[in-house]
């Protein structure tokens, strides 16, 4: 069965996402993931977009954005962004959603922000990054006040470090207790889902461990990939492959095939 | 109530100036933006603008691409899938821009701060990470402490956030209908722009369609901006494009890509400009060069049955002329 790492990262998120759940979803792999959930296990989950769409499936193939017309076409509610992101993640009501990461470090904390040469953490000042990102969107409000969500990332070195550059939406920040103290209303992340496995926080030091990893790979090249000293579950798991219902349903989301496209 | 309906020279002409806080909406990067509205800014020359947009967009990142942006506070600045936004980031790498960084969340907010004449509004968002501690506005303190200042709860001791509000001197919203008062109503996700049009000092609305007030009065519920808030309104069919509008048309992909890229290059910006931004002057122009092949594609958009409530309200080209001849009285 022919499948991209893309594919397999979006079905192994969506695997992680229980039916009922309320769930605020982004554009790209985390709308795919979300939906093909939706469609393959959770047919009772409660997806909106942090602008305020609800209840919709998008049509046409995956949207060009989370106000485009092929995630409104069908939504039974539009609001706005203080009522998804303020009433429904602020609050603290929202169970679950989905983030992208250009850097996640290894307590979980995601930059999305910029690449610098030397980080502001470093310089001890400000300067403009060398490559700017998007900004955090709306990750920082779902890192914060959702009770629970999901990273996804390409596994690579460069992007699995030590500490990011730029923390543009919080993970556990410098581990254990950390987060208590800031006063976040969400619980943190409960899952790093990367091209090549499956990385969960430790429940004391919060310091995310391999806990499975693709059949592509083996645990030595995850380690390698990872520029934190990965530490690997004494009960290490292979992830199963996809089924073949499950690749048909990841695709009838992505009907355009615009992750198929990715390798 | 009278008639606020002006052409879009003369709203960017009377509300637009050099070095002001200028705040467009909804500033989605795919979907409704008061795009046209931008590129008339451009072809009357701004500059030293502070730009406050909830997510960047197509108008901000051509803004910034002809270096007519100082600063801009954003949650989000890149194109969805259209990818990042070239034009925008060139002008933050190279230094000439100033980007304030805070989230979707908190940007929305800041503007019900300004929309309730609040001077702060408190959030445990965007605290206790970098974009508390990292300021385009100071960029020499790390961490800086004016950016996002921490307070403690009177009635429980804990700490939150204290964001400035946002109270921008002009507004100027995309709606997909307005009254010639000013009462709109927006389809599809509306992101901050109710909040926005309470923030702002000044309201412009550009509007896709202009409706019989009667409209207005079949759906009270679904107006959410209201006359009372508004000082002028500006007729101008897609004036997304090429971002897309609820109900009326999708984005313009091959647009969106092509248009990006050439916000890489200041040279490749200025052959964008001269083909796509001061080529036209009327509406039937700027329609003419989109083409009619094109809008007829994008048009044939999947929520075009949203609009079926609200047809028999449009005013017609011809209508709305003659409406602007006699609010120019």
């Amino acid at each position: 069965m022919e499948y991209t790492k893309q594919e397999f990262m979006a079905i192994v998120t969506g695997r992680e996402i229980k039916d009922g759940q309320l769930i605020i979803l982004g554009v790209g792999l985390s709308m795919l993931a979300g939906y093909f959930a939706h469609l393959n296990h959770a047919p009772d989950l409660r997806p909106f977009t942090e602008g305020g769409v609800y209840g919709s499936t998008p049509v046409g193939g995956l949207p060009w954005g989370i106000e485009c017309n092929r995630i409104s076409a069908n939504a039974t509610s539009f609001t706005n962004a203080i009522d998804a992101l303020g009433f429904l993640v602020a609050s603290g009501r929202c169970d679950n959603a989905v983030i992208g990461a250009a850097q996640v470090d290894k307590f979980g904390n995601v930059n999305t922000t910029g690449i610098w040469e030397e980080p502001p953490w470093k310089l001890g000042k400000y300067v403009p990054p060398r490559v700017r990102l998007n900004g955090s969107g709306g990750a920082n409000d779902i890192a914060v006040g959702a009770k629970s969500y999901l990273i996804m990332a390409s596994h690579e070195k460069r992007r699995f470090i030590e500490k990011v550059d730029y923390i543009s939406s919080p993970g556990y920040l410098d581990g254990g207790d950390a987060r208590e103290r800031c006063g976040f209303v969400g619980g943190g992340p409960s899952a790093i889902i990367s091209t090549l496995g499956i990385l969960r926080p430790d429940p004391d030091t919060k310091e995310f461990f391999l806990d499975a990893y693709f059949p592509s790979t083996n645990v030595e090249e995850v380690k390698a990939s990872t520029g934190w000293d990965l530490k690997v579950s004494p009960d290490i798991k292979m992830v199963p492959e996809p089924t073949e219902q499950e690749l048909a349903n990841l695709r009838t989301v992505d009907t355009t095939g615009s992750l198929r496209k990715k390798g | 109530m009278h008639n606020k309906l002006m052409t879009m020279q003369e709203a960017v002409a009377a509300y637009t100036w050099d070095g002001m806080t200028y705040c467009h909406g909804a500033a989605f990067p795919v979907g409704s933006d008061s795009v046209a509205f931008g590129k008339e800014m451009v072809k009357q020359g701004r500059k030293d603008l502070n730009v406050i947009c909830h997510c960047g967009s197509s108008q901000v990142n051509l803004l910034a691409a002809v270096g007519a942006v100082r600063r801009v506070e954003v949650g989000f600045s890149g194109l969805e899938v259209y990818g990042f936004a070239n034009g925008l980031n060139r002008a933050v790498t190279s230094g000439q821009t100033i980007i304030e960084d805070y989230s979707n969340g908190a940007m929305a907010f800041r503007f019900f701060g300004g929309a309730m004449n609040w001077p702060f509004v408190p959030a445990t968002v965007n605290i206790c990470n970098d974009q508390q501690w990292c300021s385009g506005d100071e960029p020499q303190v790390y961490p800086a402490t004016a950016k996002i200042p921490t307070i403690t709860d009177p009635f429980t001791g804990q700490t939150l956030g204290a964001f400035r509000s946002l109270r921008p001197e002009v507004a100027a919203i995309h709606v997909t209908m307005a009254d010639i008062h000013g009462n709109a109503i927006m389809l599809g996700s509306e992101w901050s722009r109710f909040e926005m049009s309470r923030a702002a000092e000044k309201v412009v609305l550009v509007a896709d369609k202009i409706v019989d007030t009667d409209c207005m009065r079949q759906y009270p519920n679904l107006v959410r901006i209201i006359a009372e808030v508004v000082d002028a309104v500006v007729y101008w069919p897609l004036c997304s494009w090429p971002q897309a509008s609820c109900g009326l048309y999708d984005s313009d992909e091959e647009h969106m890509f092509y248009m990006n890229k050439a916000m890489k290059t200041a040279e490749d910006t200025e052959d964008y400009c001269r083909k796509w931004v001061r080529s036209y002057e009327t509406p039937e122009q700027y329609l003419d060069l989109i083409g009619h092949e094109k809008i007829a594609k994008i048009s044939a958009t999947e929520t075009a049955f949203l609009m079926d409530p609200y047809r028999k309200w449009i005013k017609s080209d011809a209508q709305v002329a003659e409406l602007l001849d006699r609010a120019k009285g």
